[in-house]
């Protein structure tokens, strides 16, 4: 009860602490709004090549720019879900820092869940960019309920974080970070549909390949952020992705949970928790 | 008789080869487990120094992680002020602060002050208390000058110092000390010495166990000694009594001038046993003869002669 009442707290001790490492490399922090604006213009030019080209079958991608900004925006944050919970712990394990970190009262998943709080606000900056940059210098137009939109990009982040809990008990286990994180990475840019559509997988690569996307939370909750933005659906309308991504979190939250415990009493009794 | 603040019973630990039966069967060479801690068992009295002695990898540290609940026990028990490390491991941190000569523990980048407010701020201090209670061990620990410095660009005395305050922030009734004095210079070290000392004599009285290699500090710091060896406490007692382990009698060094009308100083030498009448006898009948006592030097086992004799009983073992 009363690590609950002092977790906000904790959790503004955590964000405190990486605002000023992070303002401590202000060139750095320059350098990546600028890296966004470029990528942002890049994207602009190439989607001029296919301005009235667009497949009437793909109907998210009348606009491919508008497509693409969402879809980088929010595999920014998904990739943040489930990598900076991992990241969070063997970050602060390398640096030798987790030893003094357990020393106060605190447990592991409040430990793990503040240390990447900062990472979720850095993202939510710069995924905010990308569509900022967009609407600003190139005209690009969102329409939809942001509140449904915000309400999938949440429910996604949950499901990924639950990854980013599996991927946090293998990092405390074997002292390797993120051994999920090039997987989904990797696997979400390809098959969850942020450069071009998952149908054209199934089309060209066959329907085993094309398969992929679906067992991907990041392919379910792009489709329903993008059915609200782009197309403009409302609530009625998007119900599957939404009971797909709920089914996904009804089974990967207990299953993760379990495994993190397992993995903070094996790394305890083996004492490879503060081991770099 | 005073509560135990720190109470060991029959502790063991031996780290276990991780995939043992993976690595195995993979015919990649297997490690045997290694065995930190055994049978261990005593108790650090409230408001008492109890210093830990013995050699690298004796399982000092691993006794400390356990007492701290970073690592747990295989066997046995290790309770702070009624709370079991594993069972109660949150309230068990609340009581203690933990002090190593440990660098890497601190954020770099950040200042001394800085540092201090994340881990006040993770011990649940208000921001308020926080900076009282920082500007205190900044003036108690001499650091008021380097606070605003980044903890890279300090020097070792300077982060070792602020390890010690970081311990003492939220003001614990335990404080684990892992050889507090070892990048400090000698003044410096005296300073530490005297607060260590003063903290376990204010009311209410901290209780401190101190792990170190400089013996002549535990002799003068402590209350007991517990001597450590390959996972073991081979001995535990006073210091005083530990060093009459080792031998019972002691050299006596006398220099003296004027004895039989001579005008030369001599150097007069004996070996008595501890606490004989030879040298109250001695001191008579030089005064007797007309001699002045220039100077007295007495030779004594130490804790090093100890550490000696277990290290060595260990090996023939």
């Amino acid at each position: 009860m009363n690590s609950l009442r002092l977790l906000p707290r904790r959790i503004f001790a955590f964000v405190a602490r990486d605002f000023r490492l992070f303002v401590s490399y202000r060139m750095q922090f320059f350098l990546r709004i600028v890296s966004v604006l470029a990528v942002v213009t890049t994207l602009f030019f190439i989607s001029k090549i296919f301005s009235g080209f667009t497949d009437p079958r793909y109907s998210q991608w009348r606009d491919p720019l508008a497509t693409w900004l969402t879809g980088l925006a929010v595999l920014n944050y998904f990739m943040t879900g489930f990598s900076s919970l991992a990241n969070s712990i063997r970050q602060e394990q390398m640096q030798g820092t987790l030893e003094s970190v357990l020393l106060t009262p605190i447990n592991l998943p409040t430990v793990i869940v503040a240390s990447s709080a900062w990472d979720f606000l850095e993202t939510t900056f710069f995924s905010f960019l990308y569509l900022f940059f967009g609407r600003v210098f190139f005209g690009v137009q969102f329409r939809g309920s942001f509140f449904l939109a915000v309400i999938f990009l949440l429910l996604t982040t949950v499901v990924l974080a639950c990854l980013g809990i599996l991927s946090a008990s293998f990092a405390m286990v074997f002292k390797r970070g993120d051994p999920f994180g090039i997987f989904l990475g990797a696997g979400s840019a390809l098959f969850s549909g942020v450069f071009f559509p998952t149908q054209l997988l199934k089309e060209y690569a066959g329907p085993k390949l094309g398969g992929i996307s679906l067992i991907l939370p990041a392919t379910h909750g792009l489709d329903g952020i993008r059915q609200v933005l782009i197309e403009g659906h409302g609530l009625a309308q998007v119900t599957q992705p939404l009971f797909v991504l709920l089914g996904f979190l009804v089974v990967l939250l207990p299953f993760s949970l379990w495994v993190f415990g397992r993995a903070v009493r094996r790394a305890k009794r083996e004492g490879s928790l503060i081991q770099y | 008789m005073p509560e135990a603040a720190i109470s060991i019973r029959n502790l063991s630990k031996t780290y276990p080869t991780p995939f043992r039966r993976l690595r195995a069967f993979f015919r990649r060479p297997v490690k045997e487990p290694v065995e930190a801690l055994r049978d261990v068992s005593f108790d650090v009295r409230e408001g008492e120094i109890f210093g830990l002695i013995g050699r690298n990898g004796a399982g000092k540290t691993t006794l400390t992680k356990i007492v701290a609940t970073l690592v747990q026990p295989t066997t046995g028990s290790v309770s702070v002020r009624g709370n079991d490390s594993v069972l109660h491991d949150e309230q068990v941190r609340r009581q203690i602060g933990l002090a190593t000569a440990e660098e890497r523990s601190f954020y770099w980048r950040l200042t001394a002050e800085q540092n201090l407010m994340f881990f006040a701020r993770l011990h649940g201090l208000s921001d308020r208390t926080a900076k009282q209670r920082m500007s205190e061990l900044f003036a108690k620990l001499e650091l008021e000058e380097v606070a605003r410095r980044r903890f890279g660009e300090m020097s070792t005395g300077n982060k070792q110092r602020l390890a010690v305050a970081r311990a003492m922030l939220s003001n614990p009734p335990v404080l684990l000390l892992d050889e507090p004095t070892r990048s400090l210079d000698p003044l410096a070290a005296a300073r530490m010495r005297a607060l260590i000392s003063s903290l376990a004599q204010q009311d209410p009285p901290v209780t401190i166990l101190l792990t170190s290699h400089n013996l002549a500090e535990v002799e003068t710091l402590c209350e007991r000694v517990a001597i450590i060896s390959r996972g073991r406490i081979r001995a535990l007692d006073t210091p005083q009594h530990l060093r009459s382990l080792t031998s019972k009698s002691e050299q006596v060094h006398l220099t003296v001038s004027g004895l039989n009308g001579s005008h030369e100083s001599e150097r007069i030498s004996f070996t008595r046993e501890s606490h004989d009448s030879r040298l109250d006898e001695m001191l008579r009948d030089l005064q007797k003869r007309g001699a002045r006592i220039l100077d007295v030097e007495v030779e004594r086992g130490s804790l090093l002669d100890v550490l000696e004799l277990y290290e060595s009983k260990g090996e023939t073992q």
